[in-house]
């Protein structure tokens, strides 16, 4: 069986790379996308302790299954709001986005 | 119907107030009918009380130890407060002053209230003193009868206040209800120490309580000054009895039911009632009662001679009767002070309604403006003169049985001094009351106008002080084993109420002819000083001047008390306004908002509302948590 460190190792390199994303980039879907692979990274720690932990119950599966549910319905919503950015400032650029300021 | 029903007493009139204070202005007569019927009702059930009070003392006065019935009010896991009416003999003597009083103060006000804008409002207050008065003679626990005892105590502040547009009045209302709360300070401080070790407010438990050593000696004295201390508010005894001749700014009839013959011997009635305590404790709570109460009499005599309002000379002895009761207290004697408070009640309220039908007549009240009044006015003059001759003491007359079983109980209790005091107070009344009915009654009238159209006020009113006339002349008779037996308590008054054991009338000559020859040579000088155009009176007030200013400013009291409230209270009152001000308000409220406010100023420039900054103060924070979290980690292990 594989340890689990690796499973961690991979999760945690996942995950920062996603970090790295929302951090660097300026462009919303881009940030978008590195969201989503920090989520995913967190899946694959739910799986691995699942599995190591309790094999015999399902519990990080289901919490996988539910953060996919979750990170789908958020990508609709996070696209529709991109897309009216877009309508109404020609850029996708988190930079250029900041109305919501004092 | 008996004792067990005595909550009925006061229940009709508190039924009849809340009638009057929903539908009275609905009521035909604004319900002046509902207010004297029911006060009527509550004086016709006096009598089945009386009577099975009667059968239950039977033929043993020593066994009885009072009737009535309770009800459980708030009971938890090991705290209970029961709410009850108790009849006895003191209760019952109270009673039937309280109800006959009110029955014929309430007829009278009719016709002296008549035509007042707020005449109604009148007998609505009149019904809920009435059955607040009630309330706090029957309760059998201090706790049910400091609320009744608040609550005559509002009604006095409503009554005083009645005529609240003129500034005086609403004055004196302010200055009663403030002085007297001072002492219900002391009354609600008393009570909650009493409650404190007997688990009870329960009158004849705490007793028993007392008696059977249950209390610390120094504990129970400071306990019963404290409900003294009530006492002193409430009865006007000095220091706190600055309140009652202001107290005469409300309309007549009320200082004929409340500030004469109801209210304000509530106080005596409390310390009767509570007199067991007094004993127990240590002898010097009961000197402090005897002191109080002859500084009082000594006090309010002497004011009573520069005084120039009929009402206020009036009020003056009634401040002297409650000193006379106090004293009587102070000796121990419940026989005396409730003699007292019995016959007081009577011929005090027909002085001041006499002198109600006084201001009604000519509408003033300034005895300098008055004078020759008997020949227009002689239904008035008449029972006017029985009640200061009670008042002064002369046989046969109710105050002069009464004021002798004072002397009695003073002369066989106390020091010589007291007594000697209480001798010369007598004197001194005889004189101021022969002034006040000389100058207000005889000779020339110095207000022809106002003579001209004096005329009595009607039968309405004629008919309370004709009634009231019978038991100021016969009450103090009660002492003699006949007329007890006819009223029902055999032996006479010292065999019906008595604290230690029930004793016989005795008729001491000495006593009796000494203060005889006090009260008459106080008649004579008086009638010297003051007949026809008073000059001798004039010439000795002119040569006395110091004397005369330091009387009728009452001795300066009165000053002194709003010199310290002036500057001591609002001194005090102005350093903690100022600690209200700048360190509560300014520093806490204001501070706190401001805090809030300037934070909030300096920190929103955070909110730059581009993403990359909060996600890197969200990516920053958690590294710095996780950092923190993994180093107490370590730490631990």
């Amino acid at each position: 069986m594989i340890p689990i460190n690796h499973f961690l190792v991979l999760s945690a390199i996942i995950f920062s790379i996603g970090m790295y994303g929302v951090l660097a980039r300026r462009n919303a879907v881009l940030i978008l996308m590195s969201v989503e692979l920090m989520l995913q990274a967190v899946s694959i720690n739910f799986i691995a302790f699942a599995v190591y932990l309790h094999p015999e119950q399902f519990t990080g599966m289901i919490f996988a299954v539910f953060v996919i549910v979750v990170a789908a319905a958020e990508v609709g919503l996070a696209l529709a709001i991109i897309l009216r950015l877009f309508r109404n400032r020609q850029t996708a650029n988190v930079d250029e986005a900041d109305m919501m300021r004092w | 119907m008996g004792m067990e029903q005595a909550w009925l007493i006061p229940a009709i009139p508190a039924a009849a107030f809340v009638l009057l204070l929903l539908f009275g202005p609905y009521i035909p007569r604004r319900g002046d009918w509902v207010a004297i019927l029911a006060i009527g009702a509550s004086f016709v059930l006096f009598f089945p009380v009386l009577l099975d009070l009667q059968d239950a003392i039977g033929s043993d006065p020593e066994a009885f130890q009072g009737g009535g019935k309770s009800w459980e009010w708030i009971s938890f896991e090991g705290f209970e407060i029961d709410l009850g009416f108790f009849v006895d003999e003191i209760t019952i003597v109270m009673l039937v002053v309280v109800s006959f009083v009110a029955l014929l103060v309430q007829i009278y006000s009719v016709s002296y209230m008549r035509g007042d804008p707020r005449y109604g409002w009148y007998f609505t207050v009149m019904c809920l003193f009435t059955a607040s008065m009630l309330t706090l003679v029957l309760a059998d626990n201090l706790l049910f009868m400091y609320a009744a005892w608040e609550g005559v105590g509002f009604c006095s502040f409503l009554l005083i206040g009645f005529w609240w547009e003129k500034r005086s009045a609403a004055e004196a209302a302010k200055k009663a209800f403030v002085t007297t709360r001072i002492g219900d300070v002391g009354f609600l401080i008393g009570i909650i120490m009493l409650w404190d070790k007997a688990d009870t407010f329960n009158i004849q438990e705490i007793i028993e309580f007392a008696e059977g050593g249950g209390y610390d000696e120094t504990y129970l004295t400071v306990a019963v000054l404290a409900l003294f201390a009530g006492a002193v508010g409430k009865s006007g005894q000095f220091p706190l009895h600055v309140w009652l001749p202001d107290a005469m700014e409300g309309p007549t009839p009320v200082s004929a039911l409340i500030h004469a013959a109801t209210m304000v011997v509530a106080g005596v009635y409390m310390v009767a009632r509570t007199l067991p305590l007094f004993v127990v404790a240590d002898p010097i709570a009961l000197d402090i009662v005897m002191a109080i109460g002859l500084i009082t009499i000594m006090l309010s005599a002497t004011m009573g001679l520069a005084a120039t309002d009929i009402k206020r000379v009036i009020a003056y002895s009634t401040l002297n009767s409650l000193g006379l009761m106090f004293v009587a207290l102070g000796s121990l004697s419940v026989t005396a002070a409730m003699l007292y408070l019995f016959v007081h009640g009577f011929f005090k309220a027909m002085l001041f309604l006499g002198a109600g039908s006084v201001i009604h007549a000519t509408e003033k009240q300034e005895v300098s403006e008055l004078g020759g009044l008997a020949r227009k006015m002689p239904i008035t003059a008449l029972t006017f003169l029985l009640g200061t001759l009670a008042m002064i003491g002369i046989i046969p007359l109710s105050g002069f049985w009464a004021k002798d079983e004072v002397l009695v109980a003073v002369e066989h209790e106390q020091s010589t001094a007291a007594y000697a005091i209480l001798l010369s107070s007598l004197f001194i009344t005889g004189l101021y009351m022969t002034r006040l009915y000389i100058l207000t009654f005889l000779f020339e009238a110095r207000d022809k106008e106002a003579n001209h159209h004096a005329h009595e006020g009607g039968l309405l009113m004629a008919l309370p002080l004709l009634i009231l006339a019978v038991p100021t002349v016969i009450a103090g008779f009660v002492v003699f084993d006949a007329v007890g037996e006819a009223l029902g308590f055999v032996g006479g008054f010292g065999q019906f109420v008595w604290l230690e054991e029930p004793h016989e009338f005795e008729f001491h000559t000495d006593i009796a002819v000494l203060s005889t020859v006090l009260a008459g040579s106080g008649i004579v000088v008086g009638w010297i000083l003051w007949q026809g155009k008073a000059t001798l009176a004039t010439r000795i007030r002119d040569t006395l001047s110091p004397v005369a200013a330091l009387l009728s400013n009452r001795y300066y009291i009165d000053q002194v008390y709003q010199w310290a409230i002036d500057n001591v209270i609002l001194g005090i009152s102005k350093i903690v306004a100022w600690f209200d001000r700048v360190v509560v308000n300014d520093t806490g409220v204001d501070g706190s908002a401001g805090l809030t406010y300037f934070a909030g100023f300096g920190l929103k420039f955070t909110q730059t509302g581009r993403l990359p900054n909060y996600a890197l103060a969200i990516a920053v924070g958690a590294i710095v948590l996780a950092v923190i979290f993994i180093g107490y980690e370590v730490g631990v292990n």
